[in-house]
């Protein structure tokens, strides 16, 4: 009678003892990696603006939006041809990075002398604060500083989502500014200033903005159209505004 | 039935999808202009952690690499190399979870598109290769 023949080892063993040569391996793999991170870590370079108690950039608020006119959410003389749209949540930390850095240029070079306004577009999506932010910020609108009550509550900005637009923030931005503390409180809970930011996340909604800052340039009456700066610096601004105004 | 050549192409696709997520941290961390804030916030806050680097090494780099790599594999196709492969998707989901971990108890923020990466991708792809391990011939 012939042998009979061996079967052939089957084949999800030799799958199996792969499986667990990987994930042997992986553990020993996410032990160094895991050890590494842990014990090898620098420092944070945390962002976060305003410091314990006391608030910051409000002069240079004034000093760099002095004897610009605003009207409300607009920034720059009202026939300006051009018009820089921007999106942006107080929250933002990208934003913040954009207000010290981009922002100043902007309005010294095509703000100040007439060329460009600037429209923001306030946005609430990364949490309360963002919301209470833009209804104060929206509010000093109503008594003529809104850019300088932005500009001041970005110097100041803190951790995201960290309870950071206090009364008391907001009490010494707005004292700073010479603002009208009282009026402010109650044109922030006010139904205009509601209607204001709902109209903001509308149009924010309108054209999907998913992120922020996000620009939009307008040339006269024309539809606007996105504009993706570079960077930050004012020259990545100066390109995108200076082909606007020569179209 | 899943054929072995739709796992393979399905663990190119999700490797492909990882090399775009990690790419785009790996340029945000390089070029920080390029960060947008998105709903929920956290992305700066994660990003410029002291947990954002190993070694000096962004991890989203790391993350590249690992993608790049198991591409590659994938192209050789070898018992090793899928074998490989899911050492490397293992390794990620390890890895993922001590990340995210980080984001929800010590930097206390999050970042999206790492999170895309860490919950869906690295998921996904081990998933995928572990199967293909699975089904190895002698």
């Amino acid at each position: 009678m012939p042998p009979k023949p061996r079967k052939p080892p089957p084949r999800k063993q030799s799958g199996n003892r792969n499986l667990l040569i990987a994930a042997g391996a992986a553990a020993a793999v996410v032990l160094v990696l895991v050890g590494a991170s842990l014990l090898l870590r620098g420092g944070d370079s945390s962002g976060g603006g305003g410091g314990s108690g006391g608030v910051t950039g409000i002069e240079e608020a004034a000093t760099l939006l002095d004897a610009i006119p605003q009207d409300r959410a607009v920034l720059g003389a009202p026939k300006a041809k051009v018009t820089l749209i921007q999106f942006e949540d107080l929250q933002c930390p990208i934003c913040r990075r954009y207000q010290a850095e981009g922002f100043p240029g902007v309005v010294e070079s095509y703000v100040r002398p007439g060329k460009v306004k600037l429209r923001m577009v306030g946005m609430a999506f990364i949490g309360p604060d963002s919301e209470k932010a833009l209804l104060y910020t929206l509010a000093a609108g109503e008594q003529g500083k809104l850019w300088q009550f932005q500009d001041a509550l970005y110097a100041n900005q803190g951790e995201e989502n960290s309870g950071w637009v206090t009364d008391a923030l907001l009490e010494k931005i707005a004292t700073g500014l010479g603002l009208d503390w009282a009026k402010l409180k109650k044109d922030a809970d006010s139904a205009v200033t509601l209607q204001q930011a709902n109209s903001m996340a509308d149009e924010a909604n309108q054209k999907q903005i998913q992120g922020t800052p996000a620009f939009y340039v307008q040339v006269g009456d024309q539809q606007p159209y996105q504009v993706n700066p570079s960077s930050f610096d004012p020259s990545a601004f100066a390109s995108i505004l200076d082909d606007a105004l020569s179209s | 039935m899943v054929s072995d050549r739709a796992l393979r192409a399905g663990v190119a696709v999700v490797a492909l999808a990882g090399v775009a997520v990690a790419g785009y941290l790996t340029y945000v961390h390089y070029q920080p202009e390029a960060l947008i804030c998105t709903a929920g916030g956290g992305c700066e806050t994660v990003q410029d952690s002291s947990y954002a680097e190993l070694l000096g090494i962004p991890v989203a780099l790391l993350g590249l690499l690992a993608y790049v790599a198991v591409l590659t594999l994938v192209a050789w196709d070898s018992e090793l190399a899928r074998t490989l492969a899911a050492a490397i998707a293992l390794s990620a989901v390890g890895f993922a979870v001590y990340l995210i971990t980080l984001q929800a108890f010590v930097i206390d923020a999050w970042c999206v598109w790492c999170l895309v990466n860490d919950l869906v991708i690295v998921p996904l792809l081990a998933v995928l290769t572990v199967w293909r391990v699975r089904r190895t011939s002698a």
